[in-house]
């Protein structure tokens, strides 16, 4: 299944205002839905917000996709796919 | 004043576990109130509720064993006026384009974040800038005033425990449903996040130590003036000896700690506020920083969009200025003048609601525009 993701977007919204990167990541996903959902794409969105980290984990976990939270360091990664074809890039 | 060093010590260990709870649980109480106009939902907004109601008990069990005789109005609570519902949605307009509100702004500031900055600068001058018009405001408050009662069992006129029961029995009740059905817990991907409702008991507790050993609950406004006056003396202090607003030292309240009644003002010296107020606002920003530190988070990003960092610059502003026209902030009346009944504080607390609707219309419309 993995091999099917052709690309990964980074969307970079670390140190911005509440509630900016939740709406940006439900944004990018919403324009990115068809290549999302058909497995081709996968987003990354990069934040250092606790609270936005759980509360897109959880909506764009609600919309159906995979979602996988890793520590980078200074900040977060939250990728979004299609289920179970989430990948490290 | 007296023992002033066990205070400072005190009030700085406040700071530093509040930094350190606010910033692992990312207690932003200008999300909470943004939250229920963005979404239609607000998860933490649940935990402030439990903060106040269990701040509530704290308080009449210290009051009903002898360890909180504070009678309204006083300094820190005084009679209800228009003004505070006017203050109120002003305050809620500018926490939610600062993206936190004034104790919000000190633990994102600690954590590195560029806007937050911004916000704590406008802060300053915002509460500075009060001192212009503070004569016209006085006078405006007083014309507006609501009548003689300071509290609510003073106005119907009935035993303050009772109240505090009744109130207590009400909110306990959603608060117990929202415990059975899970919705006091959020979802977790974070390691070393704090749970809102933890971090709500946690700060209800030290809000009622702080009242209890330092004679008042947590806040930290009148000392973002006094910090603006420090820093307006050194460029204009012919202008500041002429601002009667800097000049009074009106605030009075007793210091347990001191054995003495203090007096304080919001000028640009030292006393019985500034004693309490600028260790616990150190103690936030530099708790909040060992935290991100410690999580391996600690950074400032300076690229952000310009319209986010003017809108923490306004937002900053109006907040400062709502703050002093409140009079206070959003920390001292929901943590402190709600769980004492406080008219003001309630009617400031009715004001943060369509402040803070205005605000995210603003923020969705002219900020975070794509």
């Amino acid at each position: 299944m993995t091999e099917q993701i052709e690309k990964s977007i980074d969307i970079d919204v670390c140190g911005q205002i509440c509630p900016s990167s939740l709406l940006t990541a439900l944004r990018e996903v919403n324009n990115h839905k068809k290549l999302l959902r058909s497995g081709q794409l996968q987003l990354n969105i990069l934040t250092d917000n606790h609270d936005s980290i759980n509360r897109i984990s959880e909506a764009t976990g609600n919309m159906g996709y995979s979602v996988k939270v890793k520590d980078r360091g200074n900040h977060y990664e939250i990728s979004i796919a299609k289920t179970s074809v989430v990948k490290n890039f | 004043m007296d023992n002033q060093l066990i205070i400072i010590v005190i009030s700085a260990f406040f700071g530093l576990t509040s930094g350190i709870i606010m910033h692992r649980s990312d207690f932003c109480i200008a999300g909470m109130f943004r939250d229920l106009f963005l979404f239609r939902n607000s998860p933490l907004l649940r935990s402030l509720i439990l903060s106040i109601t269990f701040s509530m008990l704290l308080f009449e069990v210290a009051r009903l064993n002898g360890f909180l005789n504070h009678e309204l109005p006083s300094s820190l609570y005084g009679l209800p006026s228009l003004t505070n519902i006017f203050g109120g949605m002003l305050f809620g307009l500018g926490m939610v384009l600062a993206g936190g509100c004034v104790v919000g702004t000190l633990y994102k500031l600690g954590a590195g974040s560029f806007p937050s900055i911004c916000a704590f600068l406008g802060l300053l001058a915002g509460s500075a800038l009060y001192a212009e018009f503070h004569l016209t405001w006085k006078k405006l408050s007083l014309s507006t005033r609501l009548g003689d009662a300071a509290t609510l069992p003073q106005l119907f006129d009935l035993p303050r425990t009772l109240i505090v029961c009744v109130l207590l029995i009400f909110m306990g009740g959603f608060l117990v449903r929202w415990q059975t059905k899970g919705a006091l817990l959020l979802p977790n991907r974070v390691k070393g996040y704090l749970q809102p409702r933890t971090a709500a008991l946690l700060l209800a507790v030290i809000g009622s130590f702080s009242f209890i050993l330092l004679g008042m609950p947590l806040g930290i406004t009148t000392s973002y003036a006094k910090a603006g006056s420090f820093i307006e003396q050194l460029i204009i202090p012919g202008h500041v000896a002429s601002l009667g607003y800097f000049q009074g030292r009106g605030f009075q309240y007793f210091s347990p700690i001191s054995n003495q009644t203090l007096k304080a003002g919001a000028g640009p010296f030292w006393d019985g506020l500034a004693l309490v107020q600028f260790p616990l606002i150190l103690g936030i920003v530099f708790g909040s920083a060992v935290s991100a530190f410690n999580m391996g988070k600690l950074s400032c990003r300076m690229n952000i969009p310009f319209r986010q960092v003017f809108s923490a610059l306004i937002g900053g502003i109006i907040m400062g200025l709502a703050a002093r026209m409140s009079p206070a902030c959003n920390v001292w009346h929901l943590l402190g003048g709600i769980p004492l009944l406080s008219i003001q504080s309630l009617l400031f607390t009715f004001g943060l609601f369509p402040g803070a609707w205005f605000g995210t219309f603003l923020l969705t419309r002219y900020v975070l525009k794509s």
